[in-house]
């Protein structure tokens, strides 16, 4: 179990940087929330971040991410929940690696 | 919330193999899994770790590779219930991608829990601390071996609980013009800024382009 000073000091540093970008948002919205444009962005911001988030590795994989996402899409609306749609989901790039589409 | 806490086990792994390579100590790699739990910006920071240690650019790399969470902590935080502000660590600390996901959709169906969002978070945080301390001890062994989780497609669960949530969340025509514009953004972004500012770019376009239309409808509608 060694550490040296110098690390451990950077390793501090680093979690007070995530902890102040993870906790500026919580604490904006004290002062920002009550705004009508701020509200009325929160109610669309989940929906954008999440398709953001999804959309640049699936662009940069391709093939078996897209494949992937058509198959966790339809199983989470066809059976209507969060596990069979991610199971979907892996499951399908894995067989589309498996069956040599990349 | 294992299920999407194994997104970041290849990944875990992967950065415990690089720490080891760049010199940490397995205590140093697992306890900066524990306290800065973001595994962008902890590998981010690899990329400049070196002697004698640039703090000031760690911090900024760290803070600005974590900004995304700025946007879904906003999105979050008018859900949950009001709590002292030192009730409110706990809370930022466990706002990571996918037990975000899973929890504002919770929220948003009405099933929301402020335990589930903290147990999750912890559960989450114990599979990516583990994942990169045993990265750490089997480097250069049968772990460090991408290609084994790739062939289970382990490298998409990250992406596809991003997929799953947005069907969940999906609202039928509302949604569908803010969520073109934020994946143009966001496909626009990364081409043209890079890293992962492509997060924050989308959420921020396709949220404030919502909402413009959303305020320009009522006003019309109230006139």
């Amino acid at each position: 179990m060694s550490a040296s000073p110098e690390n451990l000091i950077a390793i501090l540093v680093m979690a007070l940087a995530a902890t102040m970008a993870k906790g500026g948002g919580y604490f904006a919205m004290r002062w920002l929330g009550h705004h009508r444009v701020v509200a009325a962005m929160l109610d669309h911001a989940p929906g954008a971040v999440l398709v953001s988030a999804a959309i640049v590795p699936i662009m940069n994989t391709g093939g078996a991410f897209v494949v992937g996402a058509i198959a966790g899409a339809i199983a989470t609306r066809k059976a209507g929940g969060f596990t069979p749609g991610l199971f979907a989901a892996v499951g399908a790039v894995a067989l589309a690696r498996w069956s040599g589409f990349d | 919330m294992i299920l999407p806490g194994l997104a970041s086990l290849p990944f875990g792994i992967g950065f415990g193999v690089a720490a080891a390579q760049k010199g940490l100590s397995a205590f140093e790699t697992t306890l900066m899994s524990v306290t800065v739990m973001a595994g962008t910006s902890q590998m981010v920071a690899l990329d400049i770790w070196a002697q004698p240690l640039p703090l000031i650019a760690l911090a900024v790399s760290v803070f600005v590779a974590n900004l995304r969470y700025f946007v879904m902590g906003a999105a979050l935080q008018p859900h949950l219930p009001p709590l002292p502000w030192y009730l409110q660590p706990p809370i930022w600390y466990v706002t990571v991608d996918q037990n975000w996901a899973v929890n504002i959709a919770e929220y948003r169906r009405g099933h929301g829990d402020l335990g589930k969002f903290l147990g999750g978070g912890f559960v989450m945080a114990c599979i990516w601390s583990g994942s990169t301390l045993a990265g750490h001890l089997a480097a250069g062994g049968v772990l460090s071996d991408p290609t084994a989780a790739r062939r289970l497609g382990l490298d998409f669960v990250g992406v596809a609980v991003f997929v799953v949530v947005a069907t969940i969340l999906f609202r039928g025509k509302r949604d569908l013009s803010p969520w073109a514009v934020a994946i143009a953004a966001a496909l626009a972004s990364r081409w043209l800024i890079g890293g992962n500012w492509y997060i924050v770019v989308g959420g921020l376009a396709g949220g404030l382009y919502g909402a413009m239309r959303d305020l320009r409808a009522s006003n019309v509608g109230q006139s």
